[in-house]
């Protein structure tokens, strides 16, 4: 049992404080750790990157090995990182880069590094904000209720399949595809068979979460052709397990629910805006209890908001 | 006179707390500001008459042992879960599991109904004006769920001695599913259940869903065989 949610704003805004709504209104689905997934203004060139190191000691000499290996693909600091550092000895990172000469190699070689630090999203406009604890708390040691974008995800884990650790927290990013992330609520029951036939390709996963995957196969699907909407709806019948998934990438949201319509989403579309979560008594915390809900409780179900009102498709 | 009872973002435990004080006063109760929180009005007593303005969350009304419930709009999952007795009324949608394992007594939906409605109920009775949801009936014990909109697919799946009658489209049947043609007895005390809520017209074409008693267990009534489940 996770909760999640998916934010969509008319303009660019305080879409950040709307994600803590969301997830605080859900902190009783799971409160091992919460996360956001912020599109700002996107960047015409450089990515920004959110990361986070395991050992707060080693910060200078995990930025240096990974300045390296900026450098090495022709890239550097276009905005220098900051940090926050935890009590529980782990930090997180946020800077800009330059363009890599390739970014899915780049990615690769920055992956060697994961014992140390790692990338947890990289996009032109994408942030992945996440760590163990509740909404308020995560919201308030990293700012979040501030990030302005126009539109997100979010994310309370009760975790099932996985450690309780900061990186095993959602959301995902779908590496290496920029500016994609995802949210999850379920088991996938074939998480092994499709990793490793995912494996084979060339992807890289640096959780045992199943979520990770998702992210991934969508990713992989659209990359061979399919639209996102045509992924979703494939995924229900390839993929085995009870699940709700909310995946995003810099036009909007997309949803997909298995065949057993075990886990539940609402949304609320009015006025070129959506909330969408796990719970209704969570979209009310942003809109008014006069907007109409929408229940989408059966089976086998799949949509596509889109940002700057773009109707969705079903 | 009616005593208001203010949800808004107040922790359940104070709302329940003043909904305990309002049902002493034997006055009609109507419970404002719901924001579609969960939990509202569990275990409520007989002789309540209590309506909830606007949208409830998952729950609501569990447990009922008699109260008569009003929500004017939309309820969350589990609707009535494990009620006996009483009435409770929807204004819109009801969500997933609606009457879940319900012991007696009456829900009525006026919109649709989400997926399972009914599960595992054990008696009392569902009346859905809308369709029910994907595998409405699953595994239901006893009682009635009725649909006048029609039915998802897998419809009233793996039933036990609970019926499934629907007067509209049926998407698909689930496993084990008869589809017979109820008595003209029969169709008058479905008419019976629906003529106080309104609804009775003698002009539908029923499908009345039984179990078809095919599955493993209808062959294995002897308590050695029960053992092994």
């Amino acid at each position: 049992m996770c909760g999640i949610a998916g934010r969509i704003l008319g303009a660019p805004g305080r879409v950040g404080n709307d994600l803590v709504e969301l997830m605080d209104a859900q902190e009783h689905r799971g409160a091992d750790s919460t996360g956001f997934a912020v599109y700002g203004a996107p960047r015409d060139t450089g990515y920004v990157l959110r990361g986070m190191g395991f050992d707060k000691a080693g910060l200078d000499a995990d930025m240096a090995g990974f300045r390296d290996i900026l450098k090495a693909h022709g890239s550097d600091w276009l905005e220098e990182p900051t940090f926050v550092t935890s009590e529980a000895g782990h930090y997180c990172m946020r800077g800009v880069i330059s363009d890599p000469a390739d970014l899915a190699r780049w990615v690769a070689d920055a992956d060697e590094m994961t014992d140390r630090f790692e990338v947890q999203s990289c996009g032109r406009s994408l942030e992945i904000i996440k760590d163990t604890g509740s909404s308020q708390d995560v919201a308030e040691k990293h700012g979040v209720r501030d990030l302005i974008g126009s539109h997100g995800l979010g994310h309370a884990r009760l975790a099932t399949e996985s450690s309780v650790l900061p990186n095993a927290s959602h959301p995902f990013w779908a590496r290496p595809f920029a500016d994609v992330a995802i949210v999850h609520n379920g088991q996938i029951t074939d998480y092994f068979t499709w990793r490793a036939k995912l494996e084979r390709q060339g992807y890289r996963f640096l959780t045992g979460n199943d979520s990770e995957l998702i992210a991934v196969w969508v990713s992989d699907q659209m990359k061979a052709g399919l639209t996102m909407q045509q992924a979703l709806k494939k995924s229900i019948t390839s993929i085995d397990g009870v699940f709700t998934y909310m995946i995003a990438n810099t036009d909007g949201i997309g949803f997909a629910k298995d065949q057993f319509a075990m886990k539940p989403i609402v949304a609320i579309e009015q006025g070129g805006e959506l909330a969408a979560a796990t719970e209704e008594q969570a979209v009310r915390r942003v809109f008014a209890d006069e907007a109409e809900v929408t229940n989408y409780d059966g089976p086998s179900l799949t949509g596509i908001w889109g940002v700057g009102n773009r109707r969705m498709a079903a | 006179m009616t005593v208001t009872v203010d949800v808004g973002q107040r922790p359940i435990r104070e709302v329940h707390q003043d909904l305990k004080e309002a049902y002493t006063s034997g006055e009609p109760i109507r419970v404002i500001n719901t924001l579609s929180r969960h939990n509202l009005g569990g275990g409520m007593p007989p002789g309540i008459d209590i309506t909830f303005e606007g949208s409830v969350g998952d729950y609501c009304g569990g447990l009922n042992t008699g109260a008569k419930v009003s929500i004017e709009r939309n309820a969350g999952w589990a609707l009535g879960e494990g009620m006996s007795r009483g009435l409770i009324t929807v204004g819109g949608y009801a969500g997933m599991s609606c009457g879940a394992a319900m012991t007696g007594g009456t829900i009525h939906v006026k919109g649709d109904a989400g997926p399972r409605c009914g599960v595992a109920m054990k008696d009392g009775n569902i009346v859905v004006e809308g369709k029910i949801g994907y595998q409405s009936g699953f595994m239901a014990h006893r009682g009635r769920i009725i649909a006048l909109g029609g039915a998802g697919a897998s419809c009233a799946d793996a039933l036990w001695e609970g019926e499934v009658w629907v007067a509209g489209p049926v998407e698909s049947l689930g496993v084990d599913v008869n589809v017979v043609e109820p008595t003209a007895e029969e169709v008058a005390e479905v008419d019976e259940i629906l003529e106080p809520l309104g609804l009775k017209d003698t002009s539908r074409d029923w499908r009345k869903m039984i179990s078809g008693q095919r599955l493993w267990y209808f062959e294995s009534r002897d308590a050695s065989a029960w053992l092994m489940i």
